[in-house]
């Protein structure tokens, strides 16, 4: 029975490792930075993809401009609809197919971070001056 | 009068002296008619009139005579944390690291990908909830049923707070999921509202977790309850306790901070309808049924086999771990900590 059990957990142990191991590997091309920011009309657009979580999940821009973070989606239904920004005390829930624009001001430079109602999901904005 | 025969077990008995002494002084109460020690055992067997007394009430009662004597009556046995508790954990620790595990595969696996139509249909409202169900959403539903219904099970009573439960969460879906459509306006709470909801379950997440452990006993202090005004008041007080107290929580889950139920809130209050949004929130909640059950019903064959010690030590450790994420994960939804899960 114990042996029974042991080799289960080395299983899943295993095969979970061998998972999370693959996909930390996908995981840092998501991270660099893409040029998905871009400057039209003296406005800074974020363009952030939406679906099991944000994609690119690290953006870099610049601060002082008046900013706004673009969000598709394509039939997106998970928690990542739930777009929650603490720190600017914005929460908004997002439709699951389209693009839609959340304002973020004129922001000072810094970190912004960025998640999902429930935190398992998240981005972040490094704003530099 | 009710005659009922009760087994207890007896501290501070070593000799046969003892077994007469304890048989003599017990067999002088009022309400006491026979009464049977074992020195082998160390317990005693009483037969009486009791009243609606809870096991533990009668044993401090019996204690009294024979406190004098250096004898203690309890309901368990009165030894400290025993040797078979510690070997329970040793099968429990790992089986729940392996759930963990688990967990965290599911996330990373994408699921969630299966899903890309733009319309949403019955369907697709109930494959969506099946993919919650498997998601982080599972730490915070699943989590809060597992701590109650393992908690339910312990206490004897499986069956109907499960159903309860489930009967509680669909219903709520179904007609709350209604009014959205109708009134085309969601239940969102705001952020700190959402924060203390969260904090809360948290905590009574800990709580039940450590109790289920059975490792702790001043926790068990801790345990929520129905408040004592209402216990005094009411005969039949743990009928209430167990009926309503599972279903307000099921109905309480259509308000928990998952990704997938809001979502699925949003698109409902486009239906513009009762009916099609009260079928939309029900779809989606069929469709976390299976695995909401299987969570629940896990309790349901346990309690007698000589398994329950790991089974509720498992679960307690589980309830734990899930308790600590959410907790953190309320943590960072508030901004007060930097995001510490990235599935």
């Amino acid at each position: 029975m114990k042996t029974t059990i042991t080799a289960i957990i080395l299983a899943i142990l295993i095969i979970g490792g061998a998972l999370w191991y693959s996909n930390k590997g996908s995981d840092t091309t998501n991270n660099v930075p893409v040029n998905n920011v871009t400057v039209v009309d003296g406005k800074q657009i974020i363009e952030i993809n939406v679906k099991g979580g944000y994609q690119p999940r690290k953006n870099v821009a610049t601060a002082g401009i008046p900013t706004i973070i673009r969000f598709d989606t394509n039939g997106t239904y998970d928690c990542s609809i739930a777009v929650r920004i603490p720190s600017l005390s914005i929460a908004k829930n997002i439709p699951p197919v389209g693009s839609t624009d959340i304002d973020l001001g004129t922001p000072k430079s810094g970190l912004l971070r960025g998640m999902c109602a429930m935190g398992m999901y998240s981005f972040e904005v490094e704003f530099k001056s | 009068m009710s005659q009922q025969t009760l087994t207890f077990h007896i501290h501070g008995m070593h000799c046969n002296a003892c077994t007469l002494m304890t048989e003599s002084e017990l067999g002088d109460l009022p309400n006491i008619n026979q009464v049977k020690a074992s020195l082998a055992n160390h317990t005693v067997e009483v037969t009486g009139d009791f009243g609606v007394k809870t096991p533990e009430q009668i044993a401090e009662e019996l204690t009294i005579p024979l406190k004098s004597h250096g004898y203690t009556i309890s309901v368990k046995p009165f030894n400290k944390l025993g040797a078979k508790s510690w070997s329970d954990f040793k099968i429990a620790v790992p089986i729940a690291l392996g759930f963990a595990v688990l967990f965290v595969v599911l996330q990373k696996i994408g699921l969630v990908n299966l899903v890309n139509s733009g319309n949403v249909t019955y369907g697709t409202a109930f494959v969506i909830g099946i993919i919650a169900s498997l998601s982080s959403c599972m730490a915070v539903v699943g989590g809060l049923l597992l701590s109650m219904s393992a908690t339910f099970a312990k206490e004897g009573d499986k069956v109907r707070p499960q159903l309860m439960f489930h009967g509680g969460r669909l219903v709520s879906f179904f007609i709350l999921g209604g009014v959205i459509g109708a009134i085309g306006s969601a239940f969102t709470l705001n952020a700190s509202a959402t924060f203390t909801l969260s904090l809360v379950i948290a905590i009574v997440m800990l709580i039940l977790g450590i109790n289920l452990l059975d490792v702790f006993g001043w926790a068990k202090k801790l345990q929520p309850s129905m408040p004592k005004f209402i216990s005094k008041h009411a005969h039949g007080v743990s009928k209430l306790n167990h009926t309503l107290t599972p279903l307000l929580v099921g109905v309480a889950t259509f308000f928990l901070p998952c990704g997938f139920t809001q979502s699925m809130q949003l698109y409902t209050l486009t239906t513009g309808n009762f009916l099609t949004g009260g079928l939309t929130m029900l779809a989606f909640a069929l469709g976390t049924l299976p695995v909401l059950a299987l969570i629940s019903f896990s309790s349901f064959s346990i309690k007698n086999s000589s398994k329950s010690g790991i089974f509720f030590k498992t679960a307690g450790l589980v309830v734990i771990m899930f308790a600590l994420f959410n907790l953190i994960n309320s943590l960072v939804v508030i901004g007060l900590i930097p995001p510490i899960f990235n599935f």
